[in-house]
């Protein structure tokens, strides 16, 4: 049975797995992890250290992992390369995610009124460094926390032993797995497939303890640390993969041990094993591009593969441009939204911002959804912290025009909306403190702390000193709401005097019903928008994002810590929008606000995607958070004649005007049918209609029909 | 000096290389029948109608000095022979029902429209292209963008019928890097029962062109019952496959998208239900342009 049928198979398989977890689970809105189905009669209990019935600290974390690694259920699949899957989120089995002893209620009455996600106790969203892992094995693990273990006291033996302890949960798990396979060994009756079982058990036989020597071994050490760290704490951050594996590929190759068929199958396995987050390409600490024949391995891997991955291509002025043209290929040839693209000037620039040198900044690569980390040196909490904006803005408005002693005007409303913004950030930035202070006594690190440098070394959490740099992210929402609402006051109130103040407010506040509150809403609707290209809007965005940055680097948190903005809102557009009333850009109380830093749909009548990566290119934060552009394109623009140069040189553009991440997704058919029967659902959808490009919602019934008819024929 | 435009078109990926805008200006000479931009025929600005999108606010009944506006058992009217395309209930209609098409440029702020994609010129190997309507109808515009453009570096490119008088054509020349220009049908009586005129200006400026130094695109729009058939396509390739500048023949099928504008500009559609023709059908034109010796491109619409 040749590689690509086992793969075709190993992907009907992880299908069958889906569409079971959903029957189990429901739909899933989040990240596919690769998880199998958890067996049916398994069953297992967390083992509470605290009275309210959840468990805490190292020594609880520790027990709880044991235990669960003793009874995880083992999976084996003799088509794979690569032995293991992991099937439970353990802290999802806690009864309460924050310890009770340390108060949070002094800070809720402000999240609730500003509708901030503070974050605090949430785990991972840093990035490990894999090579500590795979130049020590789990053995030189052990061995080096018990010689760290040795120079302190007891006051550290906690830590310690609690991280002994994970290491060798870990390893009973690998040790029960390596059974398996010798059971399957036995009853495998084809003799390929048998023969790979072999090979199985003598991988996992040594990466048990050693490190690994070759890909095959080094791919499942890689699996084993993803899997048991996504069971401890969901953590997904990911790595330089093609620097990672580099080494491991031409060491086999060169020894004649594999061919690149074999390496394509083993990476393939590994991206089916965890969608994990990892960049290829882009700098060394040195300025040369990373990129290598084994870059182009991993991309043919995840395009044989077929199934959902986060890879992200770093592009920078020395990026090899086949690899790059070949990614953006991809993108378009299977649709299925990798990979994603991460601008390094920007990125680099503005993390130097910071105060750091250029060699660190290049280290800060893209190991998760929107965000970016130094591997094994950073601590971040990037992606758990928001700030909602809109919301900010609507109290704002509110208390000018509620303050009969005011008389309401467009600096008014800045002067009240600076104030509250810096509350909100204020109010944050102490969550962020309060965590930093106690994450370790509520969930600490203990898998990623191993491959960081400096937890294990000093005997402290990475949360809690253990790594050198803390950079700690808030990300604000609802760019577009707040500046098309700025734009939308200056132009029919201030400028035309169409309406006064009180008036639009009383709209606001009736959420403009009637048929001259609906009038009024298009009119406000229609007022100059962020995305139009030197619009009011367009200025009043640069002027609201300028603001969020000036007031998160005007200080570090109460504590001390640097504060990093970016915008971002995952796709949670529609629960940041509930509590936000009608908005005077003509959005009604309670529904969507805008989607994280992109102008909102419509902003320009020829949709074009120039405008939209100028505009955002113009909103970064600048500190080397990403403020990610997200564009929805049909397949139609990658068969034109130079299609896919075109969307290669929009990505290169945007990045050298600033931009820092580009997510883009090509529409299959189906999307596009259920775009048709329900364009609300696809609202940012960009399709080619002739020579040009227009929102696929704008368009009239029979015109969908028509461009529906042409992507499926395509 | 300020002419008409109908609109100008950012990240434009159908009119010439890599990324460009098109500018697509007002009038043009010819009245093809399967015209899909009815709103870029006549010269000045004109009103557009979508009745679906009104919300029934009355406003431009206020606003109209010639009481244009109506509605008759419920369905919203314009009374285009009252309609002086003033615009002014168009400027007062949210619901965008009531639009104006044509707006007075100079041509100093097409450019600085224009401009607003100059990095992604600069990489993608794009530019300006300027379009129609007709760019000949407004040949003094025309030139005055692509010098402004030319004089910052940017790619130029027209796209014309090129059914003029040589004398009106070569000024532009000079200013343009790329010329696109369609041949519709080689059969004159054809010809000019489908586009109101006649061929024989169409031919001679092909030639005419074809000698200049500058590339050149030819195009034809496939129509059916037009041109739909190996034969007219295979007399096409045939003349033009000894032009020495021509960078491609460049088939386009016809595409029934325009129906809702007729509508919204009072104009009757004369392609009513004519189909797009078949993938099919385009490859084997394609192909009988090819073994004429010509490089061609067949884009799909």
């Amino acid at each position: 049975m040749n590689y690509n049928r086992r793969l075709a198979l190993l992907r009907e398989k992880k299908i069958e797995h889906t569409q079971a977890k959903v029957r189990a689970a429901g739909f899933i809105d989040e990240d596919d992890y690769g998880t199998v189905p958890v067996p049916e009669d398994f069953h297992w209990q967390s083992i509470p250290n605290h009275p309210n019935g959840s468990f805490y600290g190292a020594s609880g974390w520790a027990a709880n992992f044991k235990s669960l690694m003793e009874i995880h259920p083992v999976y084996v699949d003799p088509l794979d390369a690569l032995a293991g899957r992991w099937s439970i989120i353990m802290p999802k089995m806690r009864k309460q995610d924050w310890l009770p002893e340390h108060d949070t209620s002094f800070l809720r009455e402000e999240q609730l009124k500003y509708d901030i996600d503070p974050g605090i106790g949430a785990s991972s969203h840093f990035g490990p460094d894999y090579r500590i892992g795979l130049e020590l094995g789990w053995d030189g693990l052990l061995a080096k926390v018990r010689h760290y273990r040795g120079l302190y006291g007891p006051e550290k033996s906690e830590f310690y032993q609690a991280e002994e302890d994970v290491i060798l949960a870990v390893q009973t798990w690998i040790h029960r797995t390596i059974a398996h396979i010798h059971e399957l060994e036995k009853t495998e009756p084809h003799p390929g497939l048998r023969a790979n079982l072999e090979q199985m058990a003598a991988v996992n036989e040594w990466v048990i303890g050693k490190p690994p020597r070759t890909l095959r071994e080094a791919c499942q050490w890689i699996a084993w640390f993803n899997m048991v760290s996504r069971t401890y704490n969901r953590d997904g951050a990911g790595g330089q993969l093609d620097a990672l594996l580099r080494p491991y590929y031409e060491k086999d190759i060169a020894a004649g041990l594999i061919e690149d068929e074999d390496a394509i199958f083993y990476i393939a396995c590994l991206l089916l094993n965890d969608p994990h987050y990892y960049q290829l390409g882009g700098p060394g600490p040195d300025g040369q591009d990373v990129t290598s024949h084994i870059s182009f391995l991993i991309l043919e891997a995840a395009h044989r593969l077929d199934s959902s991955n986060n890879l992200t291509v770093r592009v920078h002025d020395g990026l090899n441009r086949e690899f790059f043209l070949k990614s953006v290929q991809y993108l378009f040839e299977d649709r299925k939204g990798w990979p994603r693209f991460a601008g390094d000037k920007g990125l680099v620039e503005g993390f130097m911002r910071n105060g750091y040198p250029v060699e660190l900044a290049r280290e800060r690569i893209a190991v998760g959804c929107n965000w970016m980390a130094i591997p094994g040196r950073e601590y971040t909490m990037n992606d758990c912290v928001k700030l909602n904006a809109a919301k900010v803005f609507d109290v704002a408005f509110h208390e000018m025009m509620d303050d009969t002693g005011v008389e309401p005007s467009l600096d008014e409303l800045w002067r009240c909306f600076e104030s509250h913004f810096n509350r909100a950030i204020l109010c944050t930035s102490k969550g962020i403190d309060l965590h930093l202070r106690h994450q370790k006594e509520n969930a600490p690190e203990l898998m990623m702390n191993l491959l960081c440098h400096g937890p294990v070394e000093k005997g402290l959490d990475v949360s809690d000193g253990g790594v050198e740099y803390y950079n700690m992210c808030i990300d604000a929402v609802g760019l577009a709401t707040v500046s098309d609402s700025f734009a939308a006051l200056e132009q029919r109130v201030a400028i035309e005097k169409a309406l006064t103040w009180r008036a639009i407010h009383d709209y606001l506040e009736a959420d403009y019903t009637g048929a001259e509150g609906e009038r009024v809403r298009l009119m406000m609707k229609s007022s100059p928008k962020y995305g139009q290209g030197g619009s009011l809007g367009d200025r009043w965005a640069e002027r609201v994002s300028e603001l969020f940055t000036r007031l998160m680097k005007q200080s570090p948190t109460p504590d001390g810590h640097n504060r990093i903005p970016g915008w971002f809102s995952w796709s949670r557009t529609i629960k940041y929008g509930k509590p936000v009333g009608a908005t005077p850009n003509g959005r009604h109380a309670g529904t969507p606000i805008s989607f994280g830093a992109n102008p909102d749909p419509g902003f320009r009548k020829d949709s074009a995607p120039t405008a939209m990566v100028k505009a955002v290119a113009r909103v970064q934060s600048g500190y080397g958070n990403t403020v990610p552009i997200q564009l929805e394109l049909d397949p139609g623009l990658s068969r034109e004649e130079g299609g896919i140069e075109k969307v290669a040189d929009l990505i290169e553009t945007h990045f050298k005007l600033g931009g820092t991440l580009f997510n883009i997704n090509v529409i299959d058919a189906e999307k596009i049918r259920e775009a048709h029967r329900d364009p609300t659902k696809y609202p940012d959808l960009v399709v080619r209609v002739t020579g040009f490009t227009a929102y696929f919602a704008a368009l009239s019934p029979e015109f969908r029909q028509l461009v529906v008819d042409r992507i499926i024929q395509e | 000096m300020e002419g008409y435009v109908t609109e100008i078109q950012r990240f434009s990926v159908h009119d010439g290389p890599g990324i460009r805008t098109t500018v697509f200006l007002k009038g043009c000479n010819m009245h093809c029948i399967w015209c899909h931009n009815p709103e870029t025929l006549n010269p000045g600005p004109e009103l557009q109608l979508f009745p679906e999108k009104c919300i029934g606010c009355g406003e431009c009944f206020k606003c109209c000095p010639r009481q244009a506006h109506l509605v008759i058992a419920g369905e919203r009217k314009l009374r285009r022979e009252l309609c002086e395309s003033c615009g002014k209930c168009a400027g007062g209609c949210y619901a965008d029902a009531l639009v104006m098409v044509g707006r007075k440029m100079s041509p100093a702020q097409v450019l600085d429209e224009a401009m607003e994609d100059k990095e992604f010129y600069a990489s993608s190997g794009g530019g300006v292209t300027v379009s129609g309507g007709e760019p000949v109808y407004q040949a003094d515009f025309s030139h005055e963008i692509l010098r402004l453009c030319k004089e910052k570096g940017i790619h130029t490119a027209i796209e014309s019928n090129m059914a003029w008088p040589w004398e009106k054509v070569a000024p532009l020349l000079p200013v343009t890097d790329l010329v696109m220009m369609d041949l519709k049908v080689l059969d004159d009586q054809m010809h000019q029962r489908v586009t109101g005129i006649s061929n024989r200006a169409v031919l001679d400026n092909a030639k005419k062109l074809s000698r200049q130094s500058l590339p050149m695109i030819i195009r034809t729009p496939i129509i059916p019952g037009v041109n739909d058939t190996v034969q007219a396509i295979a007399a096409i390739a045939e003349f033009i496959a000894g032009f020495t500048h021509l960078l491609y023949y460049e088939l386009l099928p016809y595409h029934p998208l325009a129906t809702g504008k007729y509508h919204s500009l009072g104009m009757k559609y004369g392609m009513e239900g004519v189909k797009r023709p078949e993938r099919a059908l385009m490859d084997e034109l394609a192909a009988a342009a090819r073994s004429r010796g010509v490089t061609v491109r067949c884009t799909g619409a």
